[in-house]
């Protein structure tokens, strides 16, 4: 099995302005795959069709091998869930919540559970309704990791989280893939956080899906180019140009933000009488700012 | 699984239930009191069976309050919720449902036995008048099924969603509707009344709350 999720032409009309279109994902076996995209943009509709919560009126999903919505009982089994919002029942303790969730799951760990209680610094007394958002939600990751699962989804984990919080969450789920060896889907939109964990990524906007490929190539296929003396039209690049700057200051040149760029692409620029003065890499979060700006505006060129 | 699930119901409806049980056991106890059944020398057999006829509201009202009351409380907390955690869980929903149902049906027998036990107090610590019997398991059998009929109900009302209880609704209101048109036409026509006859009459499926609750009977 080479991917743990699969999508193939997903459709999903949610009211009358939000649609997903042509939906086709591929989440390879043992990677953690960073979800991106703006608020609104479907990344929380996609995971509620993925874990078969919500029905999709066309196409397929495959998740760990079997197909969703068909198989759900046996993919939730394996799959250890972390919605966007508290989904546990506010009136039970930590402690009852528990133990009915562990009696769902034939894979549950109860020495892992105990272990992360540590860890996370929970109160087995307290009820939920009294719990702080930090403390709910490292309570739901740790349902999620303790049921042992092959597969962990996550819908914005750490959405509004404190940083500390944050760092244990991030830090729990990195020690169980390294044990386990599984594969992690993660939603977010804090782009920073995903770009240290994730070694494959894709990105959703406006039901779409805009691109989807390995960390680093996303990475290092982005990159901020200053140029002087280019053409007001520039034709055919072997790069795609996102975006162009063309305030020039004091002779500092132009700023091209470009996708698929590679070291032999130099030579371009003498082809068209301008110089390349410097190549800036690009962090997660400006490549997919770019990204979003050129899917929204695809002829970005001057 | 079941057992967890059981749980969760139970704290969620054990006031519900807890509050059944001491009204269902006071119920005939009171009502045999009250009929002045323990002093024999001042009682008329039409007048006892009357004043025991009096409390048999009572107990249609607490089968169906706690029917209704054990299948909303079985449904809050995932309606609260979206149902995200029960879609979450690894069965399928059929079987998530039955589980709840069969918890819901489990705590119910709390108050049931609570009456059957009020019942045969009262009627051990009563003088019947002869050609008068005693009647406590057909009691508690009648309110047994009349909670879980009531619970039946509920529950598959409460188990939808918003709009499905808005089609009831709106079933409902049409119903009435169209018996306001038909009279106010001159059409007459009883059209709820005898949608109405046929739910609450043999066999109608609510025929248990309109029979006869007699503890003490001919």
């Amino acid at each position: 099995m080479s991917n743990v999720i699969e999508t193939r032409n997903l459709r999903y009309r949610a009211g009358r302005n939000f649609e997903i279109r042509e939906l086709s994902l591929n989440v390879p076996a043992g990677s953690i795959y960073g979800f991106l995209g703006p608020n609104g943009s479907g990344k929380t509709t996609t995971i509620a069709l993925l874990m078969g919560q919500l029905r999709a009126s066309q196409g397929s999903i495959t998740v760990l091998g079997q197909s969703m919505p068909q198989a759900a009982p046996r993919i939730l089994a394996r799959t250890g869930f972390v919605p966007e919002r508290p989904h546990l029942y506010p009136t039970l303790t930590v402690e009852e919540v528990l133990r009915y969730h562990a009696s769902f799951y034939q894979s549950w760990d109860w020495r892992r559970a105990d272990e992360l209680f540590g860890r996370f610094e929970l109160d087995r007394s307290l009820k939920l309704s009294a719990l702080s958002k930090g403390e709910t939600g490292k309570l739901m990751m740790l349902l999620a990791l303790a049921q042992n699962p092959d597969l962990l989804v996550l819908d914005e984990p750490t959405d509004g989280l404190d940083p500390v919080v944050r760092r244990a969450m991030i830090i729990a789920v990195l020690d169980y893939v390294s044990q386990r060896d599984a594969a992690v889907f993660i939603s977010s939109h804090l782009v920073h956080e995903l770009e240290r964990i994730c070694d494959w990524v894709g990105v959703m906007d406006n039901g779409k899906l805009v691109a989807e490929m390995p960390m680093q190539t996303f990475k290092s296929g982005i990159k901020r180019l200053r140029v002087t003396g280019a053409p007001a039209l520039v034709e055919d690049p072997p790069f795609v140009l996102l975006s162009r700057d063309t305030g020039e200051t004091l002779g500092a040149g132009e700023v091209w933000v470009v996708r698929g760029w590679q070291t032999p692409m130099q030579q371009y620029f003498e082809g068209i009488g301008a110089s390349l003065r410097e190549v800036v890499d690009l962090d997660l979060e400006e490549g997919f700012v770019e990204l979003l700006r050129t899917f929204r505006a695809p002829r970005a060129q001057a | 699984m079941f057992k967890a699930i059981l749980y969760t119901q139970w704290k969620w409806s054990r006031a519900v239930v807890m509050l059944s049980v001491v009204i269902a056991f006071t119920l005939p106890i009171m009502s045999v009191q009250r009929a002045g059944i323990t002093e024999p020398s001042r009682w008329e057999t039409q007048e006892l069976l009357h004043a025991i006829e009096m409390w048999s509201v009572w107990y249609t009202l607490l089968a169906a309050g706690l029917g209704l009351l054990v299948a909303t409380t079985a449904w809050a907390q995932d309606h609260r919720g979206r149902h995200v955690y029960a879609l979450s869980l690894p069965i399928p929903r059929w079987h998530y449902a039955m589980l709840r149902f069969a918890a819901g049906s489990l705590l119910l027998a709390a108050p049931v036995v609570a009456l059957w036990i009020g019942a045969l107090l009262a009627t051990a610590t009563a003088q019947i008048p002869p050609g008068l019997n005693a009647y406590p398991n057909a009691l508690a059998l009648r309110f047994a099924l009349a909670a879980f009929v009531a619970y039946s109900v509920f529950f598959a009302i409460s188990a939808g969603t918003t709009r499905t209880a808005g089609y009831v609704l709106a079933v409902v209101g049409a119903l009435v509707v169209t018996q306001v048109m038909m009279e106010a036409s001159g059409m007459g026509g009883g059209l709820v009344e005898v949608l109405f006859d046929r739910v609450i009459t043999w066999p109608g499926p609510l025929e248990i709350f309109t029979g006869r609750w007699m503890l003490i009977d001919v």
